[in-house]
């Protein structure tokens, strides 16, 4: 059952928008986990993850199974945060939103 | 099709869930449903009965007899069981029915809706599931270390504050909404993240008061850690470290809410203070009662904001907002069947705002503000109150 439903078209368009569109596939150089990620700014990242990438990241895995369930690892994976870095040096990632997404 | 650039922006209302969150709900501090007495608390759009039995424990059930529909809340305890008002039928906290005084035989059908629960945190959670499934139990927000320990905290203060015209979801909002804490509460984000995974949504923040305006987080010279996360839909614990002037205090906050009906709530959110060393417990007590003043006047802007908004199903946002729309795809998993979910509900995701830019104007506002108040204490010495409007 669907809950909190749009009535007009426009707004599921919107969330396509603000939660996929300029999603770029960024590969991590190390455990080769894909995730995608945005920036819209030089200093601001969105990094989004599937169960796959996951379970692929030693880092995130190693570091869930320490805090047991208790507080969310939010620490970014290194290795990742490096690999993005690479993405945007090599010019694969833009930087700059498109009217606010 | 049209040009959404040139087009005037409509709000789209939406319509609201049917039902209400999976999950657990808190419904406040164990202790005050210990006194043999039951208690009536609304929730889910109807009422529940709390009491104690005679081993201590919580039971929680509809609040409304099968029978015929008697307020099981203004009944009596009797043993363990709960006695209603009308005809006196006794119910177990299995949500069976006992015992009929005037009556041979219990019918096999006398089974009532009874919630699980856990005393966590000093709280009494229950499990609720429109599906009606058993309890997830590998969920349950974290025991806090110490916590009981008076020794160690202070007593909770813990506050009420009932929101209608409201969904709870409003509540939620604040999770990602790194500019609302500079206009409602009145305090610079310094650094803000978000991850989101599985059943919890976390905020991670840090931030120092404005100097142009009271009555918000703290002055300029408050800072603010904090990491809060929701544990399922309605359970928060805030981690706090208020470093006021270099003095360190630790402050946990829970924020939790019970939705009553399709759009109201009971906002629930109480504080407890690590007693800092070399301080008596009086001290620890007034500093409690400072820092919880200070949230329960946060949560109250906010009220004050929920209570005159329109619900809007397509936010639109600037590149430095957070993001409310994956945040809220998080909360969607509560609301659909469970064979519903799908897995971008509850895949990891993370958000790292630049406050950088957000803070420059900001910073160059209350400048602005400041040199306004100064100029209108020289221009009028008597009034010493001149502040931002």
């Amino acid at each position: 059952m669907a809950s909190f439903v749009p009535t007009s078209q426009d707004t599921v368009e919107d969330q396509r928008l603000y939660t996929q569109a300029r999603l770029v596939e960024v590969e991590c150089l190390d455990c080769l986990a894909r995730v995608g990620v945005k920036k819209n700014s030089e200093h601001q990242t969105s990094v989004q993850w599937t169960a796959e990438a996951q379970a692929q990241c030693p880092d995130l895995v190693r570091r869930k199974a320490a805090a047991d369930g208790a507080r969310l690892v939010h620490a970014r994976c290194p290795r990742l945060a490096a690999s993005i870095e690479a993405a945007v040096a090599d010019g694969r990632i833009q930087i700059g939103a498109e009217d606010g997404y | 099709m049209a040009d959404p650039t040139t087009q005037t922006r409509t709000l789209d209302h939406g319509s609201q869930p049917e039902r209400f969150a999976r999950g657990w709900h808190c419904l406040g501090l164990a202790s005050q449903f210990k006194d043999g007495k039951p208690h009536a608390v609304e929730a889910f759009g109807g009422k529940l009965v709390v009491w104690e039995n005679s081993k201590g424990e919580l039971g929680v059930l509809d609040g409304y007899c099968r029978h015929m529909g008697g307020d099981l809340t203004q009944g009596t305890v009797k043993g363990d069981e709960i006695g209603c008002p009308f005809h006196d039928w006794r119910w177990g906290a299995d949500g069976r029915c006992k015992q009929i005084p005037y009556a041979r035989r219990v019918p096999l059908r006398a089974r009532t809706k009874a919630y699980e629960t856990v005393i966590r945190n000093d709280s009494l959670l229950i499990w609720h599931d429109p599906e009606g499934s058993k309890a997830d139990y590998d969920i349950l927000p974290p025991e806090l270390p110490d916590i009981g320990n008076r020794e160690v905290y202070t007593d909770w203060i813990w506050n009420t504050v009932p929101i209608k015209g409201s969904h709870c979801r409003e509540l939620i909002d604040n999770v990602v909404d790194m500019a609302h804490f500079y206009y409602v509460h009145f305090a610079f984000p310094t650094d803000f993240r978000n991850v989101f995974e599985d059943h919890m949504a976390t905020q991670y923040m840090a931030s120092k008061g404005r100097p142009d305006v009271a009555g918000g987080y703290g002055d300029a010279d408050m800072f603010l850690k904090s990491e809060a996360t929701y544990y399922g839909p309605a359970y928060m614990i805030n981690w706090l470290e208020v470093d006021y002037k270099g003095f360190v205090t630790e402050v946990i906050l829970i924020n939790c809410h019970i939705p009553t009906g399709p759009d109201s709530f009971l906002l629930q959110y109480g504080i407890t203070v690590k007693k800092p060393e070399g301080l008596d417990d009086k001290t620890a007590n007034f500093i409690g009662k400072k820092y919880a003043d200070m949230f329960g006047d946060g949560f109250l802007q906010d009220v004050h904001i929920w209570q005159n908004k329109v619900p809007v199903q397509n936010p639109l946002l600037c590149e430095e907002d957070g993001p409310v729309y994956q945040l809220r795809r998080w909360y969607e998993q509560f609301y659909v069947d469970v064979a519903d979910i799908e897995p971008e509900m509850r895949a990891r995701f993370e958000f790292e705002v630049d406050t950088t830019k957000a803070n420059e104007y900001w910073h160059e506002e209350v400048a602005e503000n400041l040199r306004r108040i100064e100029a209108e204490k020289a221009e009028n010495p008597e009034s010493s109150d001149a502040g931002v409007s």
